[in-house]
């Protein structure tokens, strides 16, 4: 976990802590969030019982645009993509559906899509943007401390704000006393919740 | 006569011939499975004839493997089915435990999760009941198994075996009373098991789960089962040609003193109970034969040789 600058778990259980912290470190890598957070600092109590994640998260401002996965080929009357991962492909489709029409675009297979006779050239259709990961990555970062928090705690509470987030689940009702351990924890990372 | 639970692998090419000399030395075969050009049997033979079919084996590249776990049905108990338990560890467990030749079934409970509110209704305690033994998969702290595990377990007559995060002696001072067998530092993970440290714990689990299983062999051969099950299962399969078009991998399933069979029970229940097996014996003479809770199966349980004093 080379992106995360801080990452710890507390737990007066130390192998629980132990379990967690590999918990967590599977979940996010298979949901492509380690390189979103900045630090990371979860506390587990099964005796309370509480699960709070606190973090901190990098600046997302990179765009996915057409360039970033496809090869953009220029041929005569058309311009034929090469597309090295499926993750955008829907997207994709969609944004040039609705701006070339369905007669001018052909997914010939899985990982080709051919536009004929459009009024746009190469670069382009590399510059189009499609798609916004920072709108998703509070959604991600939910689902993602859901997996990782003890199952049976279905009492949530969650922030995002621009830079920072907290997720805080338990069994039990959530008191008060919740917003001071998230200022806690915060204060455990050297930052401070907004 | 002894059997002995053993695995036969090797190719399509002749295995008609190991089919064969499995049922002229008086052996059963629990399971077929014809993998593209290999082919799996789960089998009991006669213990004096697994070296006559090891030495027929070779000749034709195939191997016979002991495998205790063949002829044994097992439960696999997971607080839920959600994603925090499955496919990891719950369904890798299962999967090792059928690579070993036990059926495995996997119980989700409804409520098995958190611990002020994990409960076991009645369907699931009924369910593992009739399961040879039950495998509990827990978590990853020692206070919530120590809450969960006296509320999980109630009700429950076949022995257990379970795993947690916590290491052994952990999970033992903390089960109060104690359980057949336990696996530690087995909690809720969320990637493959691949590594070999991992694999070692699948051999572990696999070791206690044998081991619970002897203990559960010696308790039935003290007083020995009227018939064998793998006995009750070609019966079956024999009088029964409905049993054929059932898809299920295993339309009946071998336990170690019974049998669940995968046909309705109201339709065939009467069928199967006067199925004579020798001299006049019927099936419902030395078994029980009761709708499972599981869809709407029959589950035989054969009664030991104090209840009937007829051992065919």
């Amino acid at each position: 976990m080379q992106s995360i600058e801080y990452f710890e778990v507390e737990c007066p259980e130390p192998l629980g802590a132990e379990y967690y912290k590999q918990i967590t470190n599977d979940v996010l890598l298979d949901h492509n969030l380690i390189r979103v957070i900045h630090k990371l600092h979860i506390y587990v109590d099964p005796g309370v019982p509480i699960f709070v994640a606190v973090g901190v998260l990098h600046k997302i401002t990179s765009l996915v645009r057409v360039r970033d996965f496809a090869a953009v080929n220029p041929l005569a009357g058309k311009i034929v993509l090469v597309l090295a991962n499926e993750t955008y492909l829907a997207p994709m489709l969609k944004i040039f559906l609705e701006r070339f029409g369905q007669d001018h675009v052909e997914q010939t297979d899985r990982f080709t899509v051919v536009l004929r006779d459009v009024s746009v050239d190469a670069r382009e259709v590399e510059d189009i943007i499609v798609a916004h990961p920072s709108e998703s990555v509070y959604k991600d970062l939910i689902y993602a401390f859901k997996c990782i928090a003890p199952e049976g705690f279905r009492i949530r509470r969650e922030q995002y704000t621009k830079d920072k987030f907290f997720f805080v689940a338990s069994e039990d009702p959530l008191t008060d006393e919740v917003d001071a351990l998230v200022r806690s924890k915060f204060a455990r990372m050297g930052e401070v919740m907004a | 006569m002894i059997f002995v639970p053993v695995t036969y692998r090797g190719g399509v090419y002749r295995h008609n011939e190991v089919v064969d000399l499995i049922e002229d030395i008086g052996g059963y075969i629990v399971q077929k499975q014809v993998i593209a050009s290999d082919v799996v049997l789960l089998c009991f033979v006669p213990k004096d004839d697994v070296e006559q079919l090891r030495s027929f084996a070779k000749p034709l590249g195939g191997e016979v493997i002991d495998s205790p776990l063949v002829g044994t049905e097992i439960a696999v108990v997971i607080p839920s089915l959600e994603i925090h338990h499955l496919p990891h560890p719950a369904c890798d467990i299962a999967e090792y435990l059928r690579r070993l030749g036990a059926k495995s079934n996997m119980v989700g409970l409804a409520r098995g999760v958190g611990k002020r509110i994990a409960a076991l209704n009645d369907e699931e305690r009924d369910v593992i009941n009739e399961h040879d033994i039950a495998v509990y998969v827990l978590g990853n702290f020692e206070k919530c198994i120590e809450h969960k595990m006296p509320i999980l377990r109630r009700g429950i007559e076949v022995p257990i075996v379970l795993c947690g995060a916590p290491d052994k002696e952990a999970l033992q001072r903390i089960t109060d009373p104690p359980v057949e067998g336990y696996v530690g530092n087995v909690g809720r993970f969320m990637h493959r098991t691949k590594e070999s440290e991992e694999l070692a714990k699948m051999d572990e689990i696999i070791a206690e789960i044998t081991k619970v299983l002897d203990t559960k062999r010696v308790s039935i051969a003290k007083d020995p089962i009227s018939v064998s099950p793998a006995r009750l299962m070609d019966l079956i399969k024999e009088h029964v040609p409905e049993i054929h078009d059932v898809t299920s991998p295993t339309p009946l399933t071998v336990q170690m003193n019974g049998l669940r069979v995968k046909l309705p029970y109201d339709t065939f229940a009467g069928q199967i109970r006067s199925i004579e097996i020798e001299d006049g014996v019927k099936i419902g003479d030395v078994s029980d034969l009761t709708p499972s809770r599981m869809r709407d199966y029959i589950l035989i349980r054969i009664r030991p040789f104090s209840e009937t004093n007829i051992v065919v």
